[in-house]
């Protein structure tokens, strides 16, 4: 390892002293220069090598960063194995286990729907996980909306994604949101195939239908839509050097260089360019509201406010259809809800129900807790 | 009294002054006693003029303030409570908890963000770690995996550095035409910091990371378990593992205790509440640099791994919050705003009146660091009831200036969500006010999917 390292450092004092010598960052000089020795970088800018103890205009203690320094320990392999739960492209950290779409659809009307929709059709604000066939939804990327009634592109996972892998790691680490880590393998596997199913997809040319169950094996085999979707190529043993030949190209992502002599300065727009202005209201929900006002801030109402608190923490879930939960307004649905008496609803409540983590995720105690039920109880009447 | 005691100082400063000292001085004099003789006429008499701001004693000024026993940690006047972060209902994402609360830029002084309004983005809620409890693991191929303690941690050399963080979404509500009439959301997904403390290099020198690494995972130990994928190029020149911001630990919003700082980078790839580090020959595919943090191109291809912040910049001052409906005609006045870029340096600022068309050289103010704000200004005299457009455009010492609207939806199209940085327009209206514009043609497409300006020749 010393081996590498000291070649690395030896390759940056080398370019360094490359760039003095080149002066290649002089070319670009503009009015402010910064007379900084810098190197090309790999994200297409430049980068600051230390030369004579200064990196760009900072001052740099060269034996602090080369001292030897040693601290810390060597995990345990427990330990290793608690936090290393990644999962690769190649299926490195995927685990055995199985799951079919049938369990994965009842974990997820019972866990995931009350924010992902009926079928992953995404509401209040969360993601959708499907809406439709992939194969045929992905030929929507090319999608421009440049002029009103244009369709957008559908960035979904089964349209977008260039890796199952992705899926697997996310649903294994950080779902459901409010409650992350309490999946089991087969679980998530479970998950995945009812997801690969509302997206239509197929597995080795057979369609993950209601009956399908998904294991690691069929699982490694899953080729999304998408796979080739993205620039530049970043697998392999060429990945950082297509990064870095990518990026040496502004026209690729959209930039402009322009020596700073040659710029612009009259007639630097398109005839055709014209002022375009905020379309209706825009978007003016901002909270708290704009002012600039230098006063007392209003006296806080100390009160407890049910309505606030519904609006904040509950009405993500309440207050939509297709969310599992029932909608506050239902008379229906909360009268069904209430049939086994309303200190049930509110100790469901309390200690969270399916997909309700305790108390909604909100940080109430049970009084207020149960006032903000109250509230939803007496709006559903 | 104070004529006496100024008097004394005056005449010791005489003794001590040269005689250019002297000559300045006995200038200053003459004009001050001009004014003390003949002061009286050049006042008003006009008593419903008078200001109770000054005629009035004021209750902070005849009585006992707070003594030094309270608030130990101190806060901001309650004047201030404006000044504050501020978010919307649109980007609510996951109940406020994978959400963002942005930076109020109208009210930004200098280039450093006090830490109270560094913009917060979260994808798990905002974490509260026990530090005591928090460890980073390094592990992959490396010959030694290693586990510290962030007392540990804090025990390797410390660097300083001064690096903004820009949310890569940071204007991509904009794409299509202006949305925000305000320069808080409409560029205030991002701020600036002086962080402290340690390069990913320096840890790693001990540890004999394998030839065959090529990538690093950074991963959070939130709830979101955020991970990004960074190449080894940028690990070993200055990615680095920071505890401080602005002389203090991290907030909580920022990943106390500790989180990747990756300087011009995506705000994204600075994982917060870090916990590990892995190396490996391949890239991970996280879900945060697949889903989101790739900007679809008109092509259908989208740029994966798009890391750095491109030169960009905003006017400030005036804005839609703060305008100019209080000027005079006729006075001078700033024009101020921020210029930033993730690629190196920034090297100049241009400034239009008129949206864009022409351009003058702004002047740049203050500290110019790399892949940090840059304060630049332009003065200005008002006239009342004129109409202008504010553009500015800011270049780096990577060669880069910031392309027009046109130029850079006709490259990458308006569907990329991240990464816009074309040039941005405030329009001052006739009466002062300050509403948000773009500058812009419409687009077309030819038949292979192109796209082109529409009625260009």
């Amino acid at each position: 390892m010393f081996k590498l390292n000291k070649k690395l450092l030896i390759s940056i004092s080398a370019a360094a002293a490359l760039s003095l010598g080149l002066s290649a960052c002089m070319e670009s000089a503009t009015p402010a220069d910064t007379n900084a020795p810098s190197t090309a970088s790999i994200d297409g800018g430049v980068a600051y090598p230390v030369v004579n103890g200064k990196t760009g205009p900072y001052y740099v203690n060269e034996q602090a960063h080369n001292a030897g320094i040693k601290f810390g320990r060597t995990p345990t392999e427990k330990e290793y194995k608690e936090w290393n739960t990644d999962v690769m492209a190649d299926g490195t950290g995927l685990p055995e286990g199985e799951g079919s779409v049938e369990e994965g659809e009842e974990i997820y009307e019972s866990k995931c729907v009350m924010c992902h929709g009926d079928f992953g059709s995404g509401s209040g604000g969360y993601p959708a996980l499907a809406k439709g066939n992939a194969y045929e939804l992905h030929k929507s990327l090319t999608h421009q909306r440049i002029k009103p009634n244009i369709d957008g592109p559908i960035r979904i996972f089964g349209t977008y994604w260039p890796q199952a892998s992705t899926l697997w790691w996310y649903i294994k680490d950080a779902m459901p949101h409010p409650l992350t880590d309490s999946l089991t393998d087969d679980e998530v596997y479970a998950l995945v195939a009812y997801i690969l199913n509302v997206n239509e997809m197929k597995i080795d040319g057979q369609e993950v239908d209601e009956e399908y169950v998904l294991n690691r094996e069929k699982f490694l085999k899953i080729k999304m839509p998408n796979e080739n979707g993205f620039e530049p190529n970043i697998a392999g043993p060429n990945g950082i050097e297509n990064v870095r030949k990518y990026f040496a190209n502004p026209d690729n992502f959209g930039g402009v260089k322009v020596k700073s002599s040659e710029r612009c300065m009259t007639n630097c727009q398109e005839p055709t360019a014209k002022v375009v202005y905020i379309q209706g209201a825009g978007i003016s929900d901002f909270h708290p509201p704009l002012s600039a006002v230098r006063d007392l801030p209003k006296e806080e109402n100390t009160a407890f406010n049910a309505e606030k608190v519904y609006v904040e923490s509950c009405a993500m879930c309440h207050g939509a259809d297709g969310m599992g939960a029932p909608v506050v307004g239902d008379k229906a649905a909360w009268s069904t809800v209430l049939t086994k008496g309303k200190n049930k609803v509110y100790s469901n409540g309390i200690n969270g129900i399916n997909g309700m983590p305790p108390r909604g995720g909100a940080d109430l105690s049970d009084a207020n807790f149960k006032s903000v039920v109250d509230y939803m109880i007496n709006k559903s009447k | 009294m104070d004529i006496k005691k100024s008097q004394q100082d005056l005449d010791s400063f005489d003794t001590k002054s040269s005689s250019v000292d002297r000559r300045d001085f006995l200038a200053k004099s003459a004009a001050l006693s001009v004014t003390a003789l003949a002061g009286t006429s050049l006042l008003s008499s006009n008593a419903k003029a008078d200001d109770p701001a000054i005629v009035e004693p004021t209750e902070w000024g005849t009585k006992w303030g707070d003594p030094i026993t309270k608030n130990l940690y101190g806060m901001p006047s309650k004047y201030e409570h404006n000044v504050t972060r501020r978010y919307t209902r649109l980007l609510a994402s996951g109940n406020y908890r994978a959400s963002i609360a942005v930076t109020p830029l109208q009210e930004s002084m200098g280039i450093i963000t006090p830490n109270g309004l560094f913009f917060s983005r979260c994808h798990g809620g905002v974490a509260h770690i026990d530090p005591n409890e928090h460890r980073l693991m390094i592990t992959g191929l490396v010959e030694k995996p290693l586990v510290l303690t962030m007392k540990e941690l804090k025990r390797y050399p410390s660097v300083t550095r001064t690096h903004f963080i820009d949310c890569p979404a940071n204007g991509g509500q904009e794409w299509r035409g202006p949305q925000y009439n305000s320069v808080q959301f409409a560029k205030g997904f991002m701020s600036c910091a002086e962080w402290t403390g340690v390069y990913i290099k320096d840890i790693l020198k001990d540890l004999g990371v394998k030839p065959e690494a090529k990538w690093m995972l950074a991963e959070g130990g939130d709830s979101s378990k955020m991970g990004r994928t960074i190449p080894m190029d940028k690990v070993l020149d200055d990615a680095m593992i920071v505890w401080g911001q602005n002389g203090e630990a991290l907030r909580p919003e920022q990943g106390y205790p500790i989180r990747i700082l990756v300087p011009g980078w995506e705000g994204n790839l600075c994982v917060k509440w870090l916990r590990r580090l892995d190396f490996a020959s391949e890239p991970w595919y996280c879900k945060e640099e697949t889903s989101k943090y790739t900007a679809l191109k008109s092509s259908g291809k989208a740029i994966q791994h798009f890391y750095a912040i491109e030169v960009n910049s905003t006017v400030t001052s005036p804005s839609p919050e703060i305008d100019w409906s209080d000027l005079k005609d006729g006075d001078i006045v700033e024009v101020e705003g921020i210029a930033w870029s993730g690629m190196g340096t920034i090297t100049g600022v241009d400034i239009s009146l008129d949206g864009g068309k022409t351009y003058k050289e702004a002047s740049l103010k203050g500290l110019v660091l790399p892949r940090c704000w840059t304060r630049w200004s332009y003065i200005h005299k008002y006239k009342k009831g004129e109409e202008l457009l504010l553009t500015s455009r800011a270049m780096d010492d990577a060669g880069y200036m910031q392309p027009t609207i046109d130029q850079e939806v006709v490259k990458v199209g308006v569907e990329a969500v991240y990464h816009r940085n074309a040039v941005e327009t405030w329009k001052v209206e006739k009466d002062g006010k300050v509403t948000h514009v773009e500058v812009r043609s419409q687009l077309d497409r030819k038949a292979n999917g192109e796209l082109v300006i529409e009625g260009k020749a």
